[in-house]
C-alpha cells in the first residue's frame, strides 16, 4: 500500500517536475538548455513511480482481503512522536531570534529528554551545560553568527 | 625545518582540532582548514602547511567514529561505508571497526603521499587530459554503479537517485544563468549544500527514528573484548589487495581537479563490493567494504595535492584554501616549485609523513574516549546531537534556509528509509549531479550538439564502454546464469 502510494506520489512529482521544466528557456546555440535535465529527471521519476505503484497494485490485490492486517502495521502513535523532533526545528527558526539560540536549544532538549523519560533534574542540567556550550562554541571559538535573541540582553541589561 | 618542537606542537594541536571537527555532524574537513587559515597567517610556511595537512587528515579520519557509533557520518567523506561500519557497531565491534578503519587510513594517507612524492609530476598530466567528456563519463560511471550496489530493489535506488540528481539541479543554471526550483528564495540560486542534505538524510533520519521505536534497543553494545588494533593485522592481512586498491584509486580520483576524498570514497566502495567474493554480506556489517572506502579517502587527500602542487590547480576545495596559503607562504605552486622552493617541498613531504603517522597514537586515544557514545544513554544523546545538526546547517552559509532544507530533506528521508529506499543513491545523485550536468553542456556546446564527440577521444571512449558495460551487466549475467543453469541441472540428475 505504502510503495502504490510513494510511487503515485513520484509519478506525480515528476509530471509537476517536467510541467516547471517546460517554463525554462532554451539557449540560442543548441536545441535545449536548462530545462534539459530536470526534463529527463522528471520523465525518470514519471515512469519509475508509475512502475512501482503498478507493481505493487497486483501485490495490492492479491492481500486485499486481508486488510485488517495490512493497517494494523502503521503505528500512528510512532509517526506522531518521530515528528516531535522536526515540529522543534520549526520552534528554534521560528523563536530564535526572539528568544536567542541558547534558550530555543535548552527548551528542545528539555522536552526531548523529558518524552523519553530522563530525571527532570539531569534533563535541566544537560539542556543548561549543552546549550551553552554549543552557544559558546560555535559563538565565540568558530565565530558563526547564532541569534542571541532580545530576552536575554534585555535580562542581563536589567540585571 | 620539520622535526622541531614548534612545528611538532603545531602537528598535534591541529590534528586534535581535526578530530573535534571531524567528529561533529555538519562540520567537514574543509571548514576545520578554513577556520585554520587565519591562525596559519602569524606560522611560518612549513608549521602552516603541516596544521592544514593534519587537520584535514584527521578530521577525514574522525568523521567514521559517529558514523559508527550512531550511524551518523561526521563528515561526507565517511557517508559511503557509514551503514556498513554501525551495523558492525551494532554487533559490539565499534572500536575493531575504527581500529581497522584508523591503520587503513593512514596506510592510505602514506600511500597517496609516497604517490605525492614519486609520480606526482606525470600523475598530474593523466589527470590534466580529463576534459568535460571524461568528466562526463566518470560522473556517469559512479552514478550508474550506486544504483548496482544498492541493496534492495533497483528500482527504488534508482527513484532515490533521481531525488538527488533534481536537487542538484536547484539554483542558478551554470550555462544560462537562469534560476531552476528557486522559488523566489535569494539562499537557493548558489543551490543545495551537500551537508544539511546529509545531515537530513542520515542524522535526522535516524533521530526521529529514535522516537518513533520506544525502546533504547538501537544503541551500540559495548563489549569487553572488543579491542581497538587486536584484529586490524588479520583484517589487513585478508583484504591487502582492497586497502592497495582503495589506497592508489583515492589517489587517482584526489588527483582529478574537483573530485575529492568524499568521491573517491564512494567509487572505492562500490568497485570493492563489483569485485568481492562476499557481495553478499555487503550491507549486513561486513569489514571489506570499509577497508576499500577508508584508505581511498585518506589518499585521495593526499592526491588532491599533485595537482595543486604541480599545476596550481586544487584537487578539491581543501587545496583550494591551501594553494592561497602556499602563495602566501611564498611557495608559488606550479612546475617550478621543485627548483625554487626545493628544501620546502621536501618539507612539506616529511609533514605529510609525520602528520599521517601521528593519527595512530591519537586516533587511538579518539578511540578509547569515544566510549562516551555508548555510555551515554540515548535519551540524553539524541536531544544533544540534534542541536549540533540544527546549529551544523546554519553554520554552513549562516542561512536558515539550510535548516529548512535538512528538516524537509530529513522528514522526506525518514519516510524512503522506511520503505526500503536505499539512501546512498540520493547523496551520490547530488554530488555528482552538477559535474554530469555541467559536464555534458560544455561537451555539448564544444561539439555543436554531435554527441558522437563522448566517444572520440581514447579515455573518453573507454569510460564510455565501461558505462555501458556496468548498464548491461545485469541483463549479461542473467544470460549467463540461464545458460549455465539446464547443465547443472543435468549434472545433478546424472550419477
Amino acid at each position: 500500500m505504502r510503495d502504490f502510494l510513494l510511487g503515485l506520489l513520484f509519478a506525480i512529482g515528476g509530471g509537476v517536475v517536467v510541467a516547471v521544466a517546460s517554463t525554462y528557456p532554451t539557449m540560442p546555440t543548441l536545441q535545449f538548455g536548462p530545462s534539459l535535465f530536470p526534463t529527463i529527471i522528471g520523465v525518470g521519476m514519471m515512469l519509475g513511480g508509475a512502475l512501482l505503484a503498478l507493481t505493487n497494485l497486483t501485490a495490492m490485490r492479491a492481500a486485499s482481503r486481508d486488510t485488517r492486517g495490512l493497517t494494523g502495521r502503521y503505528d500512528i502513535r510512532g509517526l506522531l512522536v518521530s515528528l516531535v523532533p522536526c515540529a522543534l526545528i520549526v520552534f528554534y527558526i521560528v523563536a530564535a531570534e526572539t528568544l536567542g539560540a541558547m534558550l530555543c536549544m535548552a527548551i528542545s532538549m528539555l522536552v526531548l529528554m523529558q518524552m523519553r523519560g530522563a530525571r527532570l533534574w539531569l534533563s535541566l542540567v544537560v539542556a543548561a551545560v549543552v546549550s551553552g556550550a554549543i552557544v559558546w562554541l560555535f559563538s565565540q571559538y568558530l565565530l558563526i553568527p547564532l541569534p542571541e535573541g532580545v530576552l536575554l540582553p534585555q535580562l542581563t541589561l536589567a540585571g | 625545518m620539520v622535526f622541531n618542537a614548534q612545528t611538532m606542537l603545531v602537528i598535534v594541536a591541529a590534528a586534535t582540532f581535526g578530530l573535534f571537527v571531524g567528529a561533529i555532524p555538519g562540520l567537514t574537513a574543509t571548514m576545520a582548514v578554513a577556520l585554520l587559515v587565519p591562525i596559519t597567517f602569524y606560522m611560518d610556511a612549513t608549521p602552516a602547511i603541516a596544521a592544514i595537512v593534519a587537520t584535514s587528515a584527521m578530521a577525514i579520519f574522525a568523521g567514521d567514529i559517529p558514523g559508527t557509533y550512531l550511524n551518523i557520518p561526521g563528515t561526507p567523506a565517511s557517508a559511503a561505508y557509514v551503514g556498513e561500519s554501525h551495523r558492525l557497531a551494532l554487533q559490539g565491534r565499534a572500536r575493531e571497526t575504527l581500529g581497522t578503519n584508523l591503520v587503513c587510513s593512514v596506510i592510505g594517507g602514506l600511500f597517496g603521499t609516497l604517490v605525492l612524492v614519486f609520480v606526482s609530476p606525470s600523475l598530474a598530466e593523466v589527470a590534466l587530459k580529463f576534459s568535460s567528456f571524461e568528466y562526463f563519463w566518470l560522473a556517469l560511471l559512479g552514478l550508474s554503479s550506486s544504483i548496482f550496489i544498492a541493496i534492495g530493489s533497483r528500482l527504488k535506488a534508482f527513484l532515490s537517485l533521481l531525488v538527488g540528481l533534481l536537487l542538484s539541479t536547484v539554483g542558478l543554471d551554470m550555462m544560462s544563468g537562469a534560476p531552476r526550483f528557486t522559488f523566489g528564495v535569494p539562499d537557493l540560486m548558489a543551490g543545495i549544500n551537500f551537508i544539511p542534505v546529509m545531515i537530513g538524510m542520515f542524522a535526522l533520519n535516524e533521530i526521529m527514528g529514535f522516537y518513533a521505536s520506544r525502546d533504547e534497543a538501537r544503541s551500540v553494545p559495548a563489549m569487553a573484548k572488543d579491542s581497538v588494533f587486536r584484529e586490524a593485522p588479520r583484517h589487513l592481512r585478508a583484504y591487502w589487495r582492497n586497502v592497495l586498491r582503495g589506497s592508489s584509486l583515492g589517489t587517482l580520483i584526489g588527483a582529478l581537479p574537483g573530485a575529492g576524498a568524499d568521491i573517491a570514497a564512494w567509487i572505492a566502495y562500490a568497485l570493492g563490493k563489483s569485485r568481492s567474493k562476499q557481495k553478499d554480506k555487503y550491507g549486513t556489517g561486513h569489514i571489506e567494504g570499509i577497508v576499500d572506502a577508508s584508505s581511498a579517502n585518506n589518499s585521495g587527500i593526499s592526491g588532491a595535492w599533485v595537482p595543486a602542487l604541480v599545476f596550481g590547480i586544487p584537487g578539491d576545495t581543501i587545496t583550494a584554501i591551501v594553494i592561497g596559503v602556499l602563495y602566501m607562504k611564498g611557495m608559488n605552486p606550479g612546475p617550478t616549485i621543485f627548483m625554487e622552493g626545493g628544501g620546502q617541498v621536501y618539507a612539506l613531504f616529511t609533514v605529510f609523513f609525520v602528520a599521517n603517522l601521528i593519527m595512530l597514537p591519537l586516533g587511538y586515544m579518539a578511540i578509547r574516549a569515544s566510549k562516551v557514545f555508548i555510555l551515554t544513554p540515548r535519551k540524553i544523546l539524541m536531544p544533544v546531537i540534534l542541536m549540533f545538526c540544527i546549529v551544523g546547517a546554519f553554520a554552513i552559509n549562516n542561512a536558515v534556509t539550510d535548516i529548512w532544507i535538512m528538516l524537509l530533506i530529513g522528514m522526506a528521508a525518514y519516510v524512503l528509509a522506511r520503505n526500503d529506499f536505499p539512501m546512498a543513491p540520493a547523496i551520490l545523485g547530488l554530488v555528482l549531479g552538477g559535474t554530469l550536468e555541467n559536464s555534458f553542456m560544455s561537451s555539448m556546446l564544444k561539439s555543436n550538439g554531435d554527441l558522437l564527440a563522448f566517444f572520440e577521444r581514447p579515455i573518453s571512449a573507454g569510460l564510455g564502454a565501461l558505462v555501458i558495460l556496468v548498464w548491461l551487466l545485469p541483463t549479461l549475467l542473467k544470460g549467463y546464469r540461464r545458460l549455465r543453469s539446464p547443465k547443472t541441472e543435468v549434472s545433478h540428475d546424472t550419477p
